[in-house]
């Protein structure tokens, strides 16, 4: 009885909120706003603060004219040096964006008019932004941390204030639960700086794209592919003799299995590298793309069942999608730790010294 | 055109699956290990965490196939 009674509640209020809202809404499916949800996770030359407005990134490029600097894309676009929107070149009979007399871009895509390819591409990104807002957030952290721990403070005396306590607990977990049960006693603190780079460089990054504004960097697949080839540059560079010999001359079986071996083995070192980039990638990019989707719910059924429905069901909508967000904070935690135990252990798989029993038997 | 969104659908549904039978032998075995060693779980947590990143690796491979289709 209670239960009913409080149903009815939540129905009236949002019928309530229908009536109030049903203007705005309408207005917005005239003007044929789509949301492009892949749009989302791609790179822009742009930070978008929405309701704001656009803050445009400067752009380095190569052509074959040679290199070109431009404080904006829509600067490029209005220097009359060849340069155009790729709406634009699309679309040139469209009517162009003016606004106080400038050409606005559409797509934020900058392309050559005749046509002509862009060689090199040294643009500042809204993803390479917030990588390198990450990274320097991670200094601001990290020198300071290190001036408190090289003055002695955490290490003769107890650590002091919130600041050290918080991250101390971090950084202690990243050496004694992934580098040294996984690398070993003997080598684990000589790889512990690169691995607290890895972890809190990726939980930075996948933070930043929950803020409001935010672009997780890390859903981009050039940035996860070039911290997995750090990783694997670090894993190959301290390589022990042992780890070569087991890729081009397995020990202890016969020579035919050695031909077998070599070809899985030598496939073995470019997939490890490859997975873990796939593997952040692919999470932090799911996870954005469902949110958008659980939101895109309350359009799909507007569109199916009429507006009632659709703000009948907005509020379970909005939890779920609140719920996701949840989860993405602790996936956010969970994919630093999963890449950085995969590092540690690909790492330590590589510079374990063997017993070298096995292979004087089979000589 | 149309094709390639079923093969995605499809597709995204049987790799999941797979992971999902996966990850639940993993959930399972390590289950019954901590209910027999209790003292060992920190053990098992990790190389059950190993073990379904294995999975879940390959999962997200054809996860992204699926992707890229349904994109195209």
């Amino acid at each position: 009885m209670m239960a009913s009674k409080k149903y009815s509640y939540i129905l009236l209020f949002n019928l309530l909120l229908a009536l109030v809202i049903v203007a705005p809404v309408k207005a917005v499916e005239e003007s044929n706003n789509k949301v492009d949800i892949l749009g989302k996770l791609q790179n822009h030359s742009y930070l978008d603060f929405t309701p704001i407005g656009k803050l445009e990134l400067p752009l380095l490029f190569k052509d074959q004219d040679g290199w070109h600097f431009f404080s904006s894309t829509t600067a490029a676009i209005n220097s009359n040096q060849g340069y155009t929107d790729e709406h634009y070149l699309a679309h040139p009979n469209a009517d162009k964006k003016i606004v106080n007399g400038v050409i606005k871009p559409i797509a934020y895509h900058l392309v050559r008019e005749d046509g002509g390819h862009i060689d090199y591409n040294f643009s500042l990104s809204s993803h390479l932004a917030f990588f390198l807002l990450s990274g320097i957030v991670l200094g601001l952290i990290a020198f300071p941390l290190k001036s408190k721990y090289a003055s002695g403070i955490g290490r003769t005396s107890e650590p002091k204030g919130t600041f050290q306590n918080m991250f101390e607990t971090l950084i202690l977990f990243v050496r004694d639960d992934l580098a040294r049960p996984n690398i070993g006693e003997k080598k684990y603190l000589f790889f512990t700086p690169y691995l607290l780079t890895a972890f809190f460089m990726i939980l930075f990054m996948n933070l930043f794209g929950l803020m409001p504004f935010g672009v997780s960097s890390t859903a981009d697949v050039t940035i996860t592919a070039a911290l997995a080839t750090m990783t694997f540059l670090v894993t190959q560079i301290f390589a022990s003799k042992d780890h070569w010999m087991h890729i081009f001359w397995f020990p202890g079986v016969p020579t035919p299995i050695r031909l077998i071996l070599l070809p899985v083995e030598l496939v073995g070192l470019i997939t490890k590298p490859f997975a873990l980039a796939i593997r952040l990638f692919a999470n932090m990019a799911s996870g954005k793309v469902l949110v958008y989707s659980i939101i895109g719910l309350i359009f799909v059924f507007a569109n199916l069942f009429g507006d009632a429905v659709a703000y009948g069901t907005s509020p379970i909508i909005i939890a779920f999608a609140l719920f996701i967000f949840m989860i993405k904070v602790v996936v956010s935690f969970l994919q630093a730790y999963i890449f950085t135990m995969l590092s540690a252990l690909f790492i330590g798989m590589a510079v374990a010294e063997h017993e070298h029993d096995h292979e004087h038997e089979s000589h | 055109m149309e094709m390639a969104y079923l093969d995605a659908g499809l597709g995204a549904g049987i790799t999941v699956i797979g992971a999902g039978v996966g990850i639940g032998m993993i959930g399972k075995s390590a289950m019954e290990g901590t209910a027999r060693q209790p003292e060992a779980s920190n053990d098992i947590r990790t190389s059950m965490l190993i073990s379904a990143a294995f999975i879940e690796g390959v999962a997200l491979f054809g996860e992204v196939i699926c992707f890229l289709l349904a994109t195209k």
